[in-house]
């Protein structure tokens, strides 16, 4: 009892010296604010928390213009990625939004449009027209709530469906790379009586099926029109005869052993690393694992690996030559941002997405939806071959995306309701009724 | 002290326990003892070994020891994720909240397992429903509510809530721990001329060591891992917790295994020094506390 | 005994504080919450209310009622798997030998490291190419036995259990010692007398002596089974196709990731009514055992 008692004791007293601590702490906060009372008090939130090159880059970009507003006191909060819509999502609930903060395309940025939580920024893409130009066409398409308003920049690209394969292997095994969607199903007999995985995967978060394959696969086979009007439930319905064939070639994938056995609980990196250490002959993934990859890969093993599109289905109306992408995360402003601190955020939105930010987050080997030349040395060579590829494609619609929040949760789990034995047609039924309820609401 | 030296003779009480236990191990329980630590204590073992792996060793070799020893992963996630001041603030979060629970639970655990009053089983009730609660559907009230009454982004949105939800344990634990202790003590110190608070402070709460222990450990380790609450309270960088660096090294597109280990190795052992410090506690049990207190 | 003013004034001090903490922080908000649950609400913006609308919705969804039955199995096996396993390990080793020490240590080590490493280290015992499980298997002769553990529905559940019980055995068995420490030697030395030993000791007079306890702990099981969470968003997230779903894991699956707020604070009512059930039977059942 003695010991408990003198170590409560002890912790007590460590407890009250950090209370001081953090009492003094924010005490100095609140000193500094009244003193310089003339200065612009600006929030961002982001989710640029890692070490990754491309993370690295923003918050340098965003530490640049601090330096460079003096009269702006910027509050720059970089909150993990794992929690960062949880956290926004609870805060919006107490509309307590920062004046900036990061959002993604697709429904994330739209269900906060429609809570009427956001304010355009087309002001200040107004004010610099030729770089708003530059952005390449569709940039801002998932942004345009209204006609002529323009709610945030983006500042990456997302470019989902990348083939990357490894040349060592294909070379081995005298094997064609596939440009045909019988090309592909020869390779995939080839390697697999060889004992190799085809195609790695991990679809552990269900959203990475959807996204770097489905999208891609469905678009060869219906055309990017009939998936933008099934979106608006238009003339088109997820149970027409086409996307139920875009889900069987899938289903054919799957039965054919295309994937490494368990597919569904390992992660991303994970499938990342079973891929270049040469155990899959192709993995399907977005312009992410190039970044992943270069942190964990050693250069003998990203030598061989090589990046080209899905092959082309057979009859299919849409372009094969084509990607899965579209435009990434920007800065939205909250509809409370008012005023010189409006005048402030709208500054820092060009600081974090102008012409300079792009061409530095290229650099970072990362992908931007804006038309840019990169420095070809001071970016890895796969990231060049992926960067050039992409330029040279066409890009279609991600499905998560477009689809309401609902429908994108519902196809993501029915592409692993398919991988352990579920139908196309039921999986069709499902996404069709999730869209159409939120369509109605 | 005479008191407490009666009291302990009247419940004398075998230290050691060796009365307790069951009649001397065989040699084959010892060896599946030993079986099972292995199995429980590897996950440690291999966290340490990973912490100190390049990503590429990791997915190549996942069992075997580390090529290279790289002591970088510790540094840089120290650095990176801010940890030393994220440590002092996990620190003094979890102590206050630790300390809180223990005085509010077992206060609240003795009186509802000693005393008959009205509102007794309403309030048994009500802690009992506290277990039931997942603490992801109360995020969002939590926070309008500390919100209106300006509590958020300090110690305290972390502190109250916290012992709060730790509460209901606290005080079932307590609760049943009492059911063993023998009335007669009580009587014996009323007798002594005690009031309810020195039959508490001097007889009951230096007999609870064991429980203490208890709790504090359980306490600990859900204050110290909690993400949720964190994430979500607390906005200054400088009151940021542990937990958040820990995971800050993956993006939702990818994770760097070496960075996120070498965090959590940090993280762990703040855990594994509180247990063993404890550990002994709950051992040295009541008449080594009762005599010498 | 003091006057009945003089407890009257203690009990009100002493469980005033921790009451009050408590209902503020904890009864407060899942009210507020599940008054949410009586509206369509996204968490932002206009919420219209509903009735019962989402209760009813909830009730009709396949996908709640598997989360129920996955609930339930980690119920079941959480009772049957981690209470006699705490309950035989703290009677071995309540002890204060060194030998039980340092095995008391490595049992409650899991509880020391986050989820997150449970599941990491879990998912790799799990592997489908590498994991141990397999391996082993294939050393022993059964190759038709391998599998993704982790991937196959109906078998996944169940690979899960494991280890949420492997993690939970430590605290309980602190708990249980704890319990045993505190049962006076006199009792044993009368059981001696009256000639109980061994099993008979056990069942006659250790079991009823911590009977208490053990209640507790069953609660403790049957509530954290219901709200488990952390290890399946870890190696599962609920799939695939929501085969590990489980009652937590479907409340926030609705509510952060599909922004159905009102949905998801309707799901977490029915969680707390569910556990507050069978609470209620684990009552009725132990306290017949009891006389």
């Amino acid at each position: 009892m003695k010991s408990i008692r003198r170590m409560s004791l002890l912790l007590l007293i460590m407890a009250m010296f950090l209370a001081a601590c953090g009492n003094s702490g924010s005490g100095s906060n609140k000193a500094d604010g009244t003193k310089k009372e003339e200065k612009i008090k600006l929030s961002i939130w982001h989710n640029f928390a890692g070490d990754d090159l491309r993370a690295k880059t923003v918050r340098d970009l965003i530490d640049k213009f601090a330096q460079e507003h003096p009269e702006v006191e910027l509050d720059a909060q970089a909150i993990p990625p794992d929690g960062y819509r949880q956290r926004l999502s609870t805060v919006a609930a107490g509309n307590e939004l920062p004046d900036l903060f990061f959002v993604y395309a697709g429904s994330h940025s739209a269900e906060l449009y429609n809570a009427g939580l956001l304010q355009p920024i087309t002001e200040v893409t107004d004010q610099y027209p030729e770089w708003r130009d530059k952005f390449l066409p569709g940039a801002f398409d998932p942004y345009t709530f209204e006609p002529d308003k323009i709610y945030s920049a983006p500042i990456g690209m997302s470019a989902t469906s990348i083939l990357y394969y490894n040349k060592s292997l294909f070379e081995q095994y005298n094997v064609k790379v596939p440009t045909t969607w019988d090309e592909m199903m020869i390779a995939i007999d080839i390697f697999n009586e060889n004992k190799i995985t085809p195609i790695a995967l991990g679809n552990k978060a269900p959203w990475v099926a959807q996204s770097t394959i489905i999208g891609s696969l469905a678009d060869r086979v219906t055309g990017t029109e009939w998936f933008m009007n099934a979106v608006a439930q238009n003339g088109a319905e997820f149970t027409d005869p086409e996307f139920i064939e875009a889900l069987g070639y899938f289903k054919q994938l799957v039965d054919k052993k295309v994937f490494q056995e368990g597919a569904n609980s390992i992660d991303n990196t994970q499938a990342e690393q079973y891929f270049i250490q040469g155990n899959a002959a192709m993995m399907i993934s977005g312009a992410w694992s190039l970044t992943n990859m270069a942190a964990s890969a050693s250069e003998e093993q990203m030598n061989v690996v090589d990046v080209t599109v899905l092959p082309a289905i057979p009859g299919g109306k849409g372009n094969a030559n084509s990607i899965s992408g579209g435009a990434g995360g920007g800065l939205a402003l909250s509809t409370r941002t008012e005023g010189a601190v409006k005048d402030a955020a709208l500054e820092l939105i060009y600081a974090v997405s102008g012409p300079e930010a792009q061409k530095a987050i290229a650099e970072s080997n990362s992908m931007v939806m804006y038309d840019t030349d990169i420095d070809e040395s001071k970016v890895s060579s796969l990231y060049y071959k992926a960067f050039n590829l992409v330029k040279q494609s066409n890009i279609t619609p991600v499905y998560d995306a477009y689809l309401s929040a609902e429908a994108a949760e519902v196809i993501n789990n029915g592409l692993q309701e398919i991988m352990v034995g579920g139908t196309p047609e039921s999986v069709a039924k499902k996404l069709q009724e999730a869209q159409a309820r939120s369509k109605n609401q | 002290m005479e008191l407490r030296t009666t009291t302990a003779a009247n419940i004398a009480i075998d230290s050691t326990g060796k009365k307790l236990a069951l009649k001397g191990l065989s040699v084959l329980g010892k060896l599946i003892l030993i079986g099972y630590a292995v199995l429980t204590l590897y996950p440690l073992y291999w966290l340490f070994i990973s912490a100190f792996k390049t990503n590429e060793d990791f997915f190549k070799n996942p069992y075997s020891l580390p090529h290279a020893w790289m002591i970088e992963n510790i540094t840089r996630a120290w650095k990176l994720g801010n940890m030393g001041r994220a440590m002092l603030n996990s620190t003094f979060v979890t102590i206050t909240a630790v300390i809180l629970t223990l005085v509010l639970g077992i206060l609240a655990g003795y009186v509802l397992s000693r005393f008959e009053f009205r509102f007794k089983k309403v309030a048994v009730t009500l802690f009992l429903a506290g277990l039931l609660i997942p603490i992801h559907s109360t995020l969002v009230p939590l926070f309008l509510m500390m919100n209106k009454i300006h509590l958020l982004d300090t110690y305290w949105a972390l502190i109250l809530p916290y012992t709060a939800f730790e509460l209901p344990l606290a005080v079932f634990l307590a609760i049943g721990y009492m059911a063993s202790i023998p009335r007669e003590i009580e009587e014996a110190a009323m007798i002594d001329g005690n009031g309810w608070w020195g039959v508490f402070g001097r007889v009951i709460f230096p007999l609870c060591s064991p429980i203490v222990a208890t709790i504090s450990i359980l306490a600990f380790l859900r204050f110290w891992n909690d993400f949720s609450f964190a994430l979500v309270f607390i906005n200054s960088q400088v009151l940021k917790t542990l937990p958040l660096s820990l995971s800050l090294f993956s993006d939702g597109f990818g994770t760097d295994y070496s960075l996120t280990m070498g965090a959590m190795a940090i993280a762990v052992i703040p855990t594994i020094a509180v247990y063993l410090i404890l550990q002994d506690q709950i051992m040295k049990g009541m008449v080594a506390g009762s005599v010498k207190g | 005994m003091p006057t009945a003013l003089r407890s009257k004034g203690f009990i009100a001090l002493a469980l005033l504080p921790a009451l009050l903490l408590f209902v503020v922080f904890v009864i407060v908000p899942i009210f507020w919450s599940a008054y949410y649950g009586v509206f369509e609400w996204k968490g932002i913006g206009a919420s219209k209310f509903i009735g019962a609308g989402n209760y009813r919705e909830i009730l009709q969804d396949p996908i709640f009622w598997r989360a129920l039955k996955n609930n339930l199995i980690l119920v079941i096996s959480a009772i049957i798997g981690q209470i006699p396993i705490a309950l035989l390990l703290a009677l071995v080793l309540v002890k204060n030998s060194f030998f039980s020490r340092f095995i008391r240590s490595a049992v409650f080590m899991p509880m020391v490291l986050s989820t997150v490493v449970v599941g990491l280290i879990w998912g790799y015992i799990y592997h489908p190419q590498f994991g141990l499980v397999n391996t082993i298997l294939e050393a022993v002769g059964l190759e038709s036995w391998t599998r993704a553990w982790l991937s196959v529905p109906h078998v996944n559940i169940f690979a899960i259990t494991i280890p949420i019980n492997w993690s939970n055995i430590g605290p309980y068995m602190i708990i249980f010692i704890a319990a045993l420490q505190n049962i006076s030697s006199e009792i044993y030395d009368a059981a001696h007398i009256d000639g109980a030993y061994g099993r008979k000791r056990l069942f006659y007079v250790t079991l009823p002596m911590i009977w208490s306890t053990v209640v507790v702990t069953m609660v403790l099981c049957i509530s954290g089974s219901l709200k488990a969470f952390d290890h399946v968003m870890v190696m599962t997230q609920g799939g695939p196709a929501q085969s590990t779903e489980l009652l937590a894991t479907y409340m926030y699956n609705n509510t952060f990731r599909v922004y159905r707020y009102g949905y998801g604070s309707a799901v977490s009512t029915i969680i707390m009514i569910i556990s507050a059930l069978l609470i209620g039977i684990n009552y009725i059942l132990t306290r017949r055992k009891e006389r």
